[in-house]
């Protein structure tokens, strides 16, 4: 898997006033791709054989 | 943005052990699941699902004939209350059931800060409901914000915008269709494989939608779907306004994705007000738009009604354009839709794989790639369909996009606390508040409500708040009397006072 580089997006607006200062930008820019793989490896690769649903709208 | 904003989900439900025949139960079940504050009784005199935005009335709904065989005769008619099982919270949303799907409605929305942040915590709430129901009733649950069952059901997250009235419809259908058949370009949310028999070698497409509409417009939403829904419910004013009802996007898992969409679907709106008139005809847009969503790189040409082509991008541009022209300077999410449109279509052009960061169907590509590379698999391996519906996972332990987004490789739109605050707060300046202070306050005297009204049961008599024409200073004059009065009694007096 490429390694992503992730260009930091401008801030838009004024700050968020949850005072959390949550993640609008991401501070980690390079994936761990053993971890996404691993948690990949985890799916059931049947699920979607199963998944059946209504028709909605 | 300068107007209201909507969004509804239908989310796929999977239950150990349940057949799809009673997942109309099970999606009830999950909904009446919800714990927090809560009014439950909607009131649907005010909807009219036939009405046709063309100036008539259509004689029924169409029904998917394969969808019908999972009907399972009970012998029992439901009411509407009975089916919907609706709960409006005091975020000014509204939980129910429909089509064995739980549905979220956000509260109306002004901003794309607020909107993205009702989204996501629309997901939060069904998933915590979710939980909650799996706890009852020993079984293990998934919850998927997607579009498809990859066996030929979709299941809809539509968009809701109000407009001026005095905008024709059908001059509406012609300059937004090149738009929305072009749109998933950025908008789409990748698919595994192709719903349509007839079409072989599509391992991937931009869009989870476009194999399910065949027409171009009509009020049907269940079967044979239009790209353009005409339903006439504008839920406030009929003489000002109209309510667009777009049924033809994705869910969108990224917030990027989602403010992107709305926002660059709102600003061409706005683009139309002011008299703008694209002269770009599709002669196909219902066969266009699986052209488009059925091929990874460009240049996504699109045949026009005068025999040319055109590319999908260009026609992007000729929106974004007129955009440019109009609202440079008019706000803070103006100039960052206007900024990330362009930026987007450059990104398109030059390397897709750049929007991995913020696209879902170029981050999901990329996250299948990973995989098919890392296990020696092909794109034919029946694992990637299980690994796309991962993706749409709302579990944010299990879901494949939560697992990027916890590595920080998702751009965010909005903070944490913001969707945390969300899950129990209206927009303060939209009517949402008005429901939701309602709820909160009042909510055992809520005889009915539903988005343009609140019925209050007072001493035996009924008081109907109006918030039809709720906006702006009546927002807050309306909203200063409910948070003011301590007693029922009192704001009945305030509000018979006028």
């Amino acid at each position: 898997m490429p390694d992503r580089v992730i260009k930091p997006a401008e801030p838009w607006g004024k700050p968020d006033d949850g005072g959390e200062g949550g993640p609008r930008t991401p501070d980690v820019n390079r994936p761990n791709t053993d971890k996404l793989l691993e948690r990949m490896r985890r799916v059931d690769p049947r699920a979607a054989r199963r998944y059946r649903q209504r028709s909605g709208e | 943005m300068h107007r209201l904003l909507g969004l509804e989900t239908e989310y796929g439900l999977y239950v150990e052990g349940v057949d799809v025949s009673d997942l109309a139960d099970e999606a009830r079940a999950v909904v009446q699941s919800f714990s927090g504050p809560c009014a439950k009784r909607w009131d649907y005199r005010d909807e009219d699902p036939l009405k046709d935005a063309r100036g008539f009335r259509a004689t029924q709904l169409t029904f998917n004939p394969e969808d019908i065989k999972y009907e399972k005769p009970t012998g029992k008619h439901l009411s509407a209350r009975e089916d919907h099982v609706d709960h409006i919270l005091t975020n000014g949303a509204r939980l129910y059931h429909d089509h064995a799907h739980p549905e979220y409605s956000t509260p109306e929305c002004r901003t794309l800060a607020d909107l993205v942040a009702h989204d996501k915590a629309g997901e939060r709430i069904v998933w915590a409901c979710a939980q909650t129901r799996a706890r009852q009733a020993h079984r293990e649950i998934s919850i998927y914000k997607n579009n498809t069952d990859f066996h030929g059901m979709s299941y809809g997250t539509h968009e809701n915008y109000l407009v001026r009235r005095d905008l024709p419809f059908d001059w509406l259908i012609t300059a937004l269709l090149p738009f929305f058949v072009t749109r998933p370009l950025f908008a789409g949310a990748g698919k595994v494989g192709c719903e349509d028999s007839r079409v072989q070698g599509v391992p991937f497409q931009l869009s989870q939608r476009a194999d399910f509409f065949t027409e171009i417009c009509s009020v049907d939403t269940l079967h044979r779907r239009p790209l353009i829904n005409a339903r006439d419910e504008p839920h406030t004013d009929p003489r000002m306004y109209r309510r667009l009802h777009v049924i033809m996007g994705d869910a969108n898992m990224s917030e990027y994705a989602t403010a992107l969409k709305v926002g660059t679907t709102s600003l061409v709106l706005s683009a139309f007000e002011q008299g703008f008139l694209p002269t770009i005809v599709l002669r196909d847009p219902v066969r266009a738009i699986k052209e488009v969503s059925r091929h990874l790189s460009g240049p996504w040409l699109v045949e026009l009604d005068d025999g040319r082509t055109m590319g999908a991008i260009e026609i992007q541009r000729t929106y974004l354009k007129a955009a440019q022209e109009r609202f440079v300077e008019r706000d803070d999410e103006t100039k960052w839709i206007l900024k990330e449109w362009e930026t987007v279509l450059n990104d398109l052009e030059t390397d897709s794989s750049r929007l991995a960061d913020r696209v879902d169907w170029a981050a999901k590509r990329q996250l299948l790639e990973s995989f098919i590379e890392s296990e020696n698999l092909s794109w034919q391996d029946e694992a990637l369909f299980s690994l796309d519906l991962e993706y749409h996972n709302i579990d944010p332990e299990r879901g494949l996009y939560y697992a990027l987004e916890q590595q920080g490789a998702m751009r965010r739109f909005v903070t944490d606390q913001k969707v945390r605050d969300a899950t129990e707060h209206a927009p303060s300046d939209t009517r949402a508040c008005l429901r939701g202070e309602c709820v909160r306050k009042f909510g055992k005297f809520i005889e009915a409500l539903n988005w343009g009204r609140i019925w209050l049961n007072h001493e035996d008599k009924i008081v109907e708040i109006n918030l039809r024409n709720a906006f702006d200073g009546r927002v807050k004059d309306l909203y200063r009397e409910i948070n003011e009065s301590s007693t029922l009694a009192e704001l009945v007096r305030k509000i018979v006072q006028k």
